[in-house]
C-alpha cells in the first residue's frame, strides 16, 4: 500500500480546506495517510487534522515556527515523511508549498512536481497531470522515481462527503533555523481580508472600473458577498491594487465555486489564473470582450450601472 | 559583488499552441527569453549601476536562438555571457538542469546567482530551490525586492501565504524574483549593435568537468509521456439589453441553474 504525507494547510491557527481535498484523494487511492502541521502553538488542530482524513498526525509545534521559513519548514516536512516512509508528499497550492517542495525534493532524492491536477497509478508506477505553457497545454508524466514531491493545484481534488481519521499524534523536534535567510518579520498587506486562495466567491476588478472609486462600488460587491476581491495586474499596475489580490498567471491561480470579472477583458495571462473557476459571471461593457468566450453567463452593459443593481438583487434572493 | 543570472530560451507564449499525436507543434514556433529571467537581468542590471557589480548570464542549449537570448542580455547591460551546449542535455528535468548549474557555479566565485522565479515553458519553479540545496547556499523564491545592506548581506521580499515576508540573507545565495521586482529595460540599438560583436563562452559537459551520467541525464526522475490539448472552456449565454432586467435574470439563473449563489 502506497504512503501519502500531506502537509497541511494552516492559516491564522485553522485548517484550511485543501488539506481535507488531499487527504480524500490519498484515501480514494487507497494510500496510507498521515499528515504534518508544523507552527507555533497549534497542538489544538490535533483532531481538526484526524478528522481530515489522516491517520497519523506529524507535529512540529515550537515558537521559533511562528513565522514560516522555507528552510526549516521543509526540513520538519523531510523529518515526517522520513518517519513515515512516505511513497509521495502532497503539499496544497500555496506559495509556501512552491518554496518547499524543490526543497523537500532534493532532500529525498524525489521527482518533484509542481500544479499537479491529477495523479493515478498506472502498472504501479506514478503518473500526474499538470498544465504548462501558461496553461496552454497539459503534460502527462511518468514519475520514474520511487518517491514524488507533488504540489497539487487549487480545486483539482474534492473533499470526500464522509471521511474518517484516527488521532495518532507524533511530536517532531523543532529544525535548526536558517541564519543565512532568516525571516525578520511578515507583513500582511491584505489586512483582514478574505484569502483568495479559500474564498468560496471570488469577485475581481479590471481596468474598466477607471478609478479608486470604481474599485471601491466592485470591492462593495465582494462584501456584499462575503467574497475574496481580486484584481488584473493592470490595476496592480496601476497602483489600485495590492500583489497579492492579483489573479492570472503571474500572480494567484483561483478556482472558486463563482468567479465574478468585472470591468475585465479578459487577457490570456488573466484567464490562466481564474479559468478553473466552476462558474464565471462576467460584466463588460464590450459585448467582444474576450472574458465572454470563457464566462457561463455574460452581462453587456456599464458596470458602473450594472453593479449596483447586481448588489439590490444579491441582497433580495439571499433574503 | 559578482553576480550570475540564468537565462532559459522559451516558447513564446503568446502565440497559439498546437498538439498533435501527444506532441507539440515546433513548426511557427517563436522563441524568447524565459519573461521572469528578463526580470533576473533587470535586477541584476540595477545592482550592477548602485552597488557595482559584475554580471554573467548563462544559458542551458544550443543554436541560435539561444545565442539570440544571451545577445538580448548583453544588450541589456550584462558583461559575460556562457552558453551550456551538449546534445545530452535534452528532455531532462529541473535536477538536471540544476546540476549543470552548480558546475557553473562552482567554476566561478559568484555572491549572488538571480533566477526567474520559473521558465514559461515548463512552469515549474524547480530549479533554483534545488540548484541552492545541492550548492549548500541559502535560497529565497518569489522574491519582489532586494537591498543591500553591506558586501555580504541584503534585505529581501517575498510574496507568501501570510503577506510580504521581509529576509535577512547572508551572501553567497540563490535568489529567484517574481515579475512585480522591476519592469526589465528594452535594449537600445546600440546596444543591439555592440551586442552582436560580444562574445560567447560555449561549453559542453566535458569542459564543464562532467559527464551526461554524472549530471544524471540517463536517470531522470520524471518523464513527459505526452502534451494534451486542454479543454476549452466554452462561452455560455450573454445578456444584453435593459441593465435592471438582464441583472435581475442572471442573478436568478446563478440561484436556480448554476447553484453558485
Amino acid at each position: 500500500m502506497s504512503k501519502i504525507l500531506v502537509v497541511a494547510d494552516i492559516k491564522q491557527g485553522v485548517l484550511r480546506s485543501s488539506t481535507k481535498e488531499l487527504l480524500s484523494k490519498a484515501k480514494a487511492l487507497g494510500a496510507e495517510t498521515a499528515v504534518v502541521a508544523v507552527g507555533s502553538g497549534i497542538e489544538g488542530l490535533l483532531p481538526a487534522l484526524a478528522a481530515a482524513g489522516s491517520d497519523t498526525q506529524y507535529l512540529a509545534d515550537d515558537p521559533s515556527l511562528a513565522l514560516f521559513s522555507a528552510g526549516p519548514w521543509a526540513s520538519c516536512v523531510v523529518d515526517a515523511a522520513r518517519q513515515f516512509s512516505a511513497d509521495m508528499v502532497w503539499f496544497g497550492f500555496s506559495e509556501s508549498g512552491k518554496a518547499m517542495s524543490p526543497r523537500v525534493a532534493a532532500r529525498l532524492d524525489a521527482a518533484c512536481a509542481t500544479d499537479i491536477v491529477d495523479v493515478t497509478f498506472v502498472d504501479g508506477a506514478v503518473e500526474i497531470v499538470r498544465p504548462a505553457i501558461t496553461n496552454k497545454v497539459l503534460q502527462r508524466i511518468k514519475i520514474l522515481d520511487k518517491k514524488l514531491v507533488a504540489v497539487v493545484r487549487a480545486g483539482a481534488f474534492q473533499a470526500a462527503a464522509e471521511i474518517n481519521g484516527t488521532e495518532n499524534p507524533v511530536k517532531l523536534s523543532p529544525p535548526e533555523a536558517d541564519l543565512r535567510a532568516a525571516i525578520r518579520n511578515i507583513v500582511s498587506d491584505a489586512g483582514a481580508d478574505i484569502d483568495l486562495a479559500d474564498a468560496d466567491i471570488v469577485v475581481s476588478v479590471g481596468r474598466g472600473a477607471k478609478d479608486a472609486a470604481g474599485v471601491a462600488l466592485v470591492k462593495s460587491l465582494a462584501d456584499e458577498l462575503n467574497a475574496g476581491f481580486g484584481s488584473t495586474r493592470a490595476m496592480v499596475d496601476a497602483g489600485f491594487m495590492p500583489h497579492s489580490k492579483q489573479v492570472g498567471q503571474t500572480g494567484k491561480i483561483v478556482a472558486p465555486t463563482l468567479y465574478i470579472a468585472v470591468g475585465i477583458s479578459g487577457a490570456i495571462q488573466h484567464l490562466a489564473g481564474m479559468k478553473g473557476s466552476k462558474v464565471i459571471l462576467a460584466v463588460n461593457k464590450d459585448p467582444e470582450a474576450p472574458i465572454f468566450n470563457v464566462a457561463d453567463y455574460g452581462i453587456v452593459g456599464d458596470l458602473f450601472e450594472v453593479v449596483p443593481i447586481l448588489k439590490q438583487e444579491i441582497q433580495k434572493v439571499r433574503q | 559583488m559578482n553576480i550570475l543570472v540564468t537565462v532559459k530560451k522559451v516558447v513564446d507564449v503568446e502565440l497559439n499552441i498546437h498538439i498533435k499525436d501527444g506532441a507539440i507543434v515546433t513548426d511557427g514556433l517563436q522563441y524568447v527569453m524565459n519573461a521572469w529571467d528578463e526580470n533576473a537581468v533587470e535586477t541584476a542590471l540595477q545592482l550592477k549601476e548602485k552597488h557595482k557589480a559584475e554580471t554573467t548570464v548563462v544559458s542551458i542549449g544550443g543554436g541560435e536562438d539561444v545565442q539570440k537570448i544571451i545577445r538580448r542580455a548583453y544588450a541589456m547591460g550584462i558583461q559575460k555571457g556562457i552558453m551550456i551546449d551538449d546534445p545530452a542535455l535534452v528532455d531532462v528535468d529541473a535536477f538536471v538542469y540544476a546540476r549543470v548549474l552548480q558546475k557553473v557555479v562552482e567554476r566561478g566565485t559568484y555572491d549572488l546567482i538571480l533566477m526567474g522565479k520559473q521558465a514559461q515553458d515548463t512552469d515549474n519553479g524547480q530549479t533554483g530551490i534545488i540548484l541552492a540545496e545541492l550548492l549548500g547556499l541559502p535560497c529565497v523564491s518569489n522574491v519582489i525586492g532586494i537591498e543591500v545592506k553591506d558586501a555580504t548581506h541584503l534585505a529581501v521580499s517575498r510574496v507568501g501565504d501570510f503577506g510580504t515576508e521581509q529576509i535577512d540573507v547572508t551572501l553567497p545565495a540563490v535568489i529567484t524574483v517574481d515579475v512585480a521586482i522591476n519592469t526589465p529595460r528594452l535594449p537600445q540599438t546600440r546596444g543591439l549593435m555592440m551586442a552582436k560583436k560580444m562574445a560567447i563562452e560555449t561549453l559542453n559537459l566535458a569542459k564543464l568537468g562532467t559527464s551526461p551520467e554524472a549530471v544524471g541525464c540517463s536517470a531522470v526522475k520524471s518523464k513527459i509521456l505526452e502534451f494534451i490539448a486542454p479543454e476549452t472552456r466554452k462561452g455560455g449565454r450573454k445578456f444584453e439589453g435593459d441593465p435592471a432586467a438582464v441583472t435581475a435574470e442572471v442573478v436568478q439563473l446563478l440561484v436556480n441553474e448554476a447553484k453558485a449563489l
